[in-house]
């Protein structure tokens, strides 16, 4: 257990360290600069270009300006090119918006997934089963932003209730369980859109994982013991179906950062997703490269996460 | 079965609790009725959010934007684009110009020009005027004195570059024995100054100065480079314009702290503090002193002609005593930083201005929103909006959908909706012209572009008329030149180009291009083609470009088009001038300084004059225009020049865009009248079309009052 | 040789049966059968689009500019007595209506049918390519070591290559030909047996290549997908192929380790042992033996592949980073109609719901698919 987890722990470092070079190189390596230094306003001089480059350690060779870049990164003193704000409170700040989305979704996508997708495999090839594969199949294929539109503009026409945005602007002061639901009635939307993938992809991981369990042997016992179908399917099936969903605790944690680009755009939720996009436009080298190293953090702390989970949940599984 | 019931009961509850959020979130009439508050609040959407809050250093729309509420200029325009006072009361221009005596010339009357015999020369011609030309005559009136200035010996250290202009070799002293000089005072500042005086004083006098001998260097330099800096270091002639400010008594800052001088004095020196990397250096670099004189006068003293200077002081005035010396320091050493390196780039006030403008700084989340709340003391009276809110919305689609559920107060309408919006009883439209302009430019170091017939066939085959209609759905205007029109340095009779194929297909006959049997233009066997670009993001940019192609493909012109990523097209093509033709727009200030867009010197890569248009002429225009203090004859350059641009054409002019803004009607000014009796009156734009202009005495009500009759 | 060849693929099951059987059980699933239906559709809307479209003078022309005749409603007849004879819509009627420039909205749809189509298989296309070539490879020469050697000749190498871009032409050169040296140095060691030895320490193993390259897999996972698309493609210039490639190479990784974990378990089959006594070639019996093997579940992962990658490019136009003009896509049809949503509904939801039914058709089969092989299910019928 122990060499095991030591050898994963330096495997996924070095692993870290050449996600960095790769990403260094991708956005260096690409035309266009910061767009700080935007050369078609006439109030730019070429001096100050100049002076805007030697600031930003953009005359340096690449490898310096690597190690500047994860110098900086590591003592925590990264700020970005855009407005000079430290990076990492940036994307504190912007962790913070993104998380209540994060988790009104998750928690919406592991409630409904699992009523849905055992229901669908207990009636397997029923008519609920055929309307659900539909359903969410019709879910996963509709381009997100034109749903988020359709839906803003049904809510907004119909019920006159402003939807954009983390809260209803110029509330002044309400009493506080009133802020709270405007605030909740704001995630809704956007958080039902980023769920609506989750829930139809998660709802037919269970169904097929409830069709391969009810075909064990030791279901078929316990059927052929006489008991109730229920108890078969919620006790016998189930515990063992949902042995796989332990470990994907680990896997929603790079969901964290991720972000809807398109649903924080359209929502103006000033989240993870849409500072990255921003910074991708501004050419904000250091917040792309700092979301994209948090990132692979991320990842790779969720694969370490759920490999453990496995080991501890799965007594077959011996290291 | 439990675990059955409890994967029924969890979600339903959670998603009942979801859904009846919608029972408390109010909808468009109770933000309005049920909230007497929500009256006193502005709240308006911006695309982007705003970089920095510091005028000297921010340089973006959203920024500046914010910055106009709560910092405030020395000068302002009114709703004619006149200058109007703000923190200065009044100000005055005139001019100190000075000129050495040259021992080599000859005066007119015979004999070596010393100082007390030029002197001689010029005061005898003030008073007795006769027999000289008008234009002599009126700079002889506005002479209100005349200084002898004794020789003076200075210093000055130069420095040698190595070959490749980095890096500096050498240091060397320049020692310099100026000659007796002249120094005149000017009611008004006069450009052609010293061409009349070379009236009486000889053609030559100013010309034929030579300043070597009065400098010597240590250690000796080539004497290239020595002339160089001689005629640096003693110009024949100067031009000192100045200006005089007097500021108003009145004027604090947010935290109470009065407004001086001094403050002015500061906001100049940090924008030329290198440290600062101050976008607005270019603006100020004329000035050659800013001397405060007591604390509410300041004199700003210039080394050149440079009649743009009066518009840079509508510049927003720092507090001193926040970002002085000492007040960075301790802020470095609150925040742990090391105060060498520490500037007014990374200080708090750059998220956290104090102003002296209408409106406090109050709070921004970044990519939320900012807000600021009304200034009590604001020497013109506090507006009547307590709070104004600029939320960040990226999305046009949705800042309208705000907009409808009511919590946005003013939609900046696309062209296409105009119609729709016009009609609905809620709100209340407002239009009007914008600075900005839409150009076709053509690469004038390229064949077929060297060719002026050319030019102007490519503008006569487009039907500039059409675009207008349908892409823009008439919310444009057709233009001829680079003045903004809204001003009187637009001329206005010229006529645009014809829409005429037929004649531009004559023009390009006469530039030698005859149709082939398949269609297309040739000329010696060359099929006429080029490449249209323009820059990705902009729709109506991207109509221009297909409905130029399409138009130029019905005149026999093989044209490709290509949409580039914004910095790649800046970076790789435009200022490698790698493009034949390009669809750009200018936004303009109303200064008619065309310098940096029109000059030949701004040819080079990476400047602005990209389509590379030289005329000797242009170039005199507007070196005239910029040094121009005078209105009526900076007009006259300006229309000159305008109809030299015109008959050159190395833009196709297209249009400049008018916008649209729709308010909810209930959005009225509220101000006294003659007698003193508070009214409401609906929102008029001004001339220029600006409808915010009253901005300070706007306020929403909750029910339609009686309006006043007067409009 | 070949006689033995052939005595030994006889006897594998008969493959059309096989077929057959999955015909069977895919013909049950209805919802994967009008897939199946709607995908043949598109596909031939697509080809006959891409035919109607190009050209001098195409039947449907997509970039007519009418802006008399702009934002008209689907199914109106034009203005005729306000256009050039040439520019009458052939059907004589705007079918989908006009978009802002007075484009037949109609002839826009197929043509970006073939372009959507093309960017989602070409896409798709490179990464099972790349998948099935990297996981092919981790597979099957799994275990094979790099030595260290190999390394300082790889890494004196791209030194040379890297010195001679930036510009250092002498120490680059030299390093490019110390490196060559070394090859032929190694070629020769080989010819000539094992007399020139070279020093232990570099023949000393040092990673093996199913390593090297499920690390990149790992590497390549790091990246949230949709995050590191953007960011490539707003840094890359704009073009078609940009975007089907930078789709492409950011999505092989699945196909990469589901090929490798399937080569590893079919490398011990005995057909595989039985082609290696018979001295068949490395490739050949990766090509011909183990690939069909190993590919069907590929190609259904890869028809949900499509999917998503119509999805990101959609994605990708919304934020401006799309397939650019002239080329439409559905996806920028889309976007670019989304101004006039309420202007004109129709410039948005003809595209939109173009792509959410030949989406979800390409999903409903891959689904069916997917089902008709899964052995498990199938026992159980």
């Amino acid at each position: 257990m122990v060499s095991f987890i030591g050898r994963s722990m330096v495997q996924k470092t070095v692993t870290l360290f050449f996600v960095s070079i790769v990403s260094f190189l991708i956005i260096h390596l690409a035309p266009g600069e910061p767009s700080q230094v935007d050369p078609l306003n006439p109030k730019f001089t070429p001096e100050m270009v100049e002076r805007f480059r030697k600031e930003f350690h953009l005359d340096k060779p690449l490898y310096v300006q690597y190690i500047y870049f994860y110098r900086d990164l590591f003592t925590g003193k990264i700020v970005s090119w855009k407005d000079n704000q430290s990076v990492l409170i940036k994307i504190w700040e912007r962790f913070l918006n993104s998380l209540p989305l994060f988790i009104v979704g998750t928690i919406l996508t592991w409630t409904l997934s699992f009523p849905v997708g055992i229901r669908s495999a207990i009636f397997r090839g029923g008519l609920y089963d055929r309307s659900a594969t539909f359903l969410s199949y019709l879910l996963i294929s509709i381009p997100g932003f034109f749903f988020a539109y359709i839906l803003i503009i049904l809510v907004v026409t119909t019920l006159h209730v402003p939807v954009i945005g983390m809260e209803t602007f110029g509330l002044g002061a309400s009493s506080w369980g009133n802020m709270l639901m405007d605030r909740i009635w704001h995630l809704l939307i956007p958080s039902v859109l980023g769920a609506t993938g989750g829930i139809a992809v998660l709802s037919r991981y269970v169904r097929s994982q409830m069709l391969e369990v009810e075909g064990q042997d030791y279901v078929r016992t316990a059927r052929a013991k006489g008991l109730p179908p229920d108890q078969v399917h919620y006790k016998h099936a189930l515990r063992n179906a949902l042995l796989p969903f332990v470990t994907m605790f680990g896997l929603i944690l790079p969901g964290l950062i991720g972000g809807s680009v398109i649903i924080e755009s359209i929502f103006s939720w000033p989240g993870m997703g849409r500072m990255a996009y921003e910074a991708i436009l501004a050419r904000d080298y250091p917040i792309i490269l700092t979301v994209n190293f948090i990132s692979a953090v991320l990842v790779l702390a969720g694969t370490f996460i759920s490999d453990i989970l496995y080991l501890v949940v799965d007594p077959r599984i011996r290291l | 079965m439990t675990t059955k019931r409890l994967l029924i009961l969890i979600p339903t509850l959670v998603i009942l609790f979801l859904f009846q959020s919608y029972l408390w979130v109010p909808t468009y009439e109770e933000q309005t009725k049920g909230n007497p508050d929500r009256l006193y609040e502005y709240i308006t959407p911006s695309l982007g959010d705003a970089t920095s809050l510091n005028p000297i250093i921010s340089s973006n729309a959203t920024s500046s934007q914010i910055e106009s509420l709560v910092f405030e200029g020395l000068i302002d325009r009114d709703d004619e684009l006149r200058f109007r006072g703000r923190v200065a009361r009044s100000w005055e221009i005139f001019e100190e110009a000075y000129f050495y005596m040259n021992p080599e010339a000859s005066l007119p009357e015979g004999g070596a020009a010393d100082a007390q015999r030029v002197v001689h020369i010029l005061s005898t011609a003030r008073e007795r005027p006769e027999g000289l030309t008008p234009e002599v005559r009126a700079t002889l009136e506005r002479i209100k004195e005349i200084v002898r200035m004794p020789p003076e010996a200075r210093k000055a250290i130069r420095r040698l570059k190595s070959s490749d202009g980095s890096e500096t070799v050498q240091e060397i002293r320049v020692d310099i024995q100026a000659p007796p000089r002249i120094k005149l005072v000017l009611s008004e500042v006069d450009q052609d100054l010293f061409k009349n005086l070379s009236n009486l004083l000889g053609e030559d006098y100013f010309r034929a100065f030579d300043p070597l001998p009065f400098v010597t260097a240590e250690p000796p330099v080539d004497r290239e480079i020595l002339t160089e800096w001689a005629a640096e270091l003693l110009p024949s002639v100067e031009h000192n314009p100045a200006i005089i400010f007097h500021l108003r008594p009145d004027v604090r800052f947010h935290d109470g702290h009065i407004l001086s001088a001094d403050d002015v004095r500061f906001t100049y020196q940090a924008i030329m503090d290198p440290a600062n990397l101050s976008p607005r250096v270019s603006d100020y670099e004329p000035v050659k002193t800013v001397d405060v004189i007591d604390p509410l006068t300041l004199r700003i003293v210039y080394q050149r002609l440079y009649s743009p200077a009066l518009g840079t002081w509508g510049m927003g005035i720092l507090p001193e005593h926040l970002l002085n010396r000492t007040a960075l320091r301790k802020e470095a050493e609150a925040l742990g930083r090391d105060p060498e390196k520490f500037t007014m780039r990374q200080s708090r006030f750059d998220r956290r201005p104090v102003g002296s403008g209408p409106f406090i700084f109050e709070d921004w989340e970044s990519d939320q929103f900012i807000s600021l709340k009304r200034f009590e003391g604001y020497w013109e009276g506090p507006p009547h909006y307590h709070r104004y809110v600029m939320r960040i919305i990226p999305d046009l689609l949705t800042q309208e959908m705000e907009f409808y559920s009511g919590t946005l107060d003013n939609y900046t309408v696309q062209p296409h909706q105009v119609e729709r919006l016009e009609r609905d009883p809620r709100f209340q439209c407002f239009s009007g012209t914008s600075f900005g302009y839409t150009y076709i430019g053509y690469n004038l170091r390229r064949p077929p572009f060297d060719d002026v017939r050319v030019r102007r066939a490519l503008g006569m085959a487009l039907n500039v008329g059409q675009i207008i209609e349908f892409v823009l759905y008439n919310q444009g205007e057709r233009i001829t030149g680079p003045f903004v029109i809204q001003t009187d340095y637009y001329d206005r009779h010229i006529p645009p180009l014809p829409y005429d194929p037929q004649g531009a297909l004559r023009l390009l006959g006469e530039a030698g291009w005859q149709r082939n049997e398949k269609g297309w233009l040739e000329k010696d066997g060359k099929k006429l083609e080029f490449t249209l670009i323009t820059n990705s993001g902009n729709d109506i940019r991207k109509a221009v470009l297909a409905i130029a192609q399409d138009a130029w493909k019905q005149i026999g012109i093989d044209v490709r088009t290509d949409v580039l990523e914004w910095s790649v097209f800046i970076q790789e093509r435009v200022n490698k001038h790698d493009f034949d033709a390009l669809v750009l727009g200018w936004v303009m200030g109303i200064e008619p300084d065309l310098y940096q867009i029109w000059h030949s010197s701004q040819t080079h890569p990476h400047q602005l004059n990209f389509v590379g248009f030289k005329n000797p002429e242009a170039d005199d225009l507007i070196v005239k225009i910029r040094q121009e203090y005078d209105h009526e004859k900076q007009v006259a350059y300006c229309h000159q020049l305008h109809e030299l641009i015109a008959q050159e054409q190395p833009y196709t002019f297209l249009y400049v865009g008018k916008w649209t803004a729709v308010l909810d009607k209930r959005i009225l000014i509220k101000d006294l009248d003659q007698d003193g009796v508070m009214q409401y009156r609906k929102i008029t734009p001004t001339k220029t079309g600006d409808y915010t202009f009253h901005f300070n005495k706007w306020i929403k009500v909750s029910d339609m009052p009686q309006l006043s009759t007067e409009e | 040789m070949t006689h033995n060849q052939y005595t030994l693929e006889s006897p594998s099951a008969p493959r059309r049966t096989r077929l057959r059987e999955l015909w069977q059980l895919f013909r049950e699933n209805k919802l994967a059968i009008l897939g199946l239906i709607i995908f043949v559709l598109f596909f031939m809307t697509a080809v006959s689009g891409v035919i109607l479209t190009s050209g001098q003078r195409p039947v449907f022309d997509p970039a007519m500019v009418r802006l008399q005749e702009k934002l008209l409603p689907p199914l109106t007849r034009p203005h005729l007595e306000s256009l050039h004879p040439t520019e009458v819509p052939t059907l004589g009627i705007y079918l989908f209506g006009t978009d802002d420039l007075g484009r037949d909205v109609f002839a826009r749809m197929l043509q970006g049918a073939w372009v959507s189509l093309t960017v989602g298989f070409v896409a798709v296309g490179i990464s099972v390519l790349v998948g099935i070539f990297m996981g092919g490879i981790a597979g099957y020469f799994g275990q094979e070591y790099i030595c260290l050697d190999h390394i300082l000749i790889a890494f004196i190498l791209s030194a040379g290559g890297t010195l001679l871009s930036i510009g250092s032409i002498g120490s680059g050169s030299a390093c490019l030909g110390v490196g060559l040296l070394c090859i032929v140095y190694r070629l020769f060691s080989k010819i000539l047996g094992e007399k020139l030895q070279s020093p232990g320490l570099l023949h000393k193993k040092a990673i093996s290549i199913d390593t090297i390259i499920m690390r990149a897999v790992d590497i390549m996972l790091c990246f949230p997908s949709f995050f590191l698309i953007l960011t490539v493609v707003a840094l890359v210039p704009a073009s078609m192929y940009n975007i089907m490639i930078v789709i492409g190479l950011t999505s092989w990784m699945g196909t990469t380790r589901f090929v490798r974990a399937e080569f590893l378990s079919l490398r011990e089959q005995d057909f595989v042992t039985a082609a290696k006594a018979l001295g068949v070639g490395n490739f050949r019996i990766i090509f011909r033996h183990m690939m069909p093997n190993a590919v069907a579940p590929v190609l259904v992962s890869a028809t949900i592949g499509i999917a998503t990658a119509i999805l990101t490019e959609a994605g990708l136009s919304f934020l401006g980073f799309g397939v650019p003009p002239p080329h439409a896509t559905w996806g920028n049809i889309l976007s670019d109609g989304k101004r006039f949503i309420f202007d004109a509904p129709w410039l948005t939801f003809i595209p939109g719901i173009g792509i959410l039914i030949v989406v979800l058709c390409f999903n409903l089969f891959g689904e069916g698919l997917r089902d008709a092989m899964n052995p498990k299910l199938r026992e159980r019928g």
